[in-house]
């Protein structure tokens, strides 16, 4: 199984109701394939940074999910086909995730409790701060 | 003397801020960081201006483009009508 977020916008005129059943809708989508949403994020009505679909503004929801491949695009076609949805944008968190690690989320989730879990390692190559050194020149010339 | 000075003022160098923090996570969903790594008109700085090293300057360039994707963030300020 993998881990996948998907972040989507939902269009702003929607109600509490359409945002309930859009909730319903993807997470259906991804349990009904044996995928399990670990977390489902519903991070309020923000404005866009340019116009979608003749919307400034849009609900943004950030669920987070494990599941095979195929699942993703069953959900994005599904995404593509939902008149709600302005945008979505899916990213691969790990590979190989151990389902029972992770554990499924409530109906009505309070907040997102574990997001961080799935970091990036921090770590910096030598070589990096090794080319630094010939930059400066190159900004003094500029000057 | 004059011509040797300019040549030698060298600016202060930037050290790569996320090298010398690793609590600060390169995160597409955080426009509020990414904001400081684009010019007014939405365009990436270069790691010449901002000192970040190679390999976190490839962080906030792929998180930019996510967050303009998702429209996060603008790819530019001048809007169509």
């Amino acid at each position: 199984m993998r881990r996948y977020e998907t972040l989507f916008i939902v269009t702003p005129d929607s109600s509490e109701e359409e945002l309930k059943a859009v909730a319903d809708k993807f997470q259906g989508v991804v349990t009904g394939m044996d995928g399990k949403v670990a977390s489902y994020d519903e991070q309020g009505k923000k404005s866009l940074a340019y116009n979608v679909k003749k919307q400034s503004k849009g609900y943004y929801v950030l669920m987070d999910y494990l599941a095979q491949a195929e699942v993703v695009a069953e959900l994005e076609r599904n995404m593509r086909l939902d008149d709600r949805i302005l945008k979505y944008l899916t990213v691969k968190l790990a590979d190989d995730v151990d389902p029972a690690s992770v554990e499924a989320v409530k109906p009505k989730p309070k907040k997102e409790a574990e997001k961080t879990e799935v970091a990036e390692e921090e770590a910096q190559s030598p070589e990096a701060q090794e080319s630094e050194e010939e930059e400066t020149e190159e900004e003094t010339e500029e000057e | 003397m004059a011509y040797r000075r300019r040549r030698r003022s060298f600016p202060r160098r930037k050290v790569c801020r996320f090298c010398a923090d690793s609590n600060v996570k390169i995160d597409y969903k955080d426009p509020k960081l990414l904001k400081y790594f684009i010019t007014e008109r939405g365009k990436i700085i270069p790691r010449r201006i901002s000192g970040n090293c190679a390999r976190h300057q490839r962080e906030i360039t792929m998180a930019i483009k996510r967050a303009r994707h998702i429209a996060l963030m603008p790819y530019t300020t001048i809007q169509p009508h």
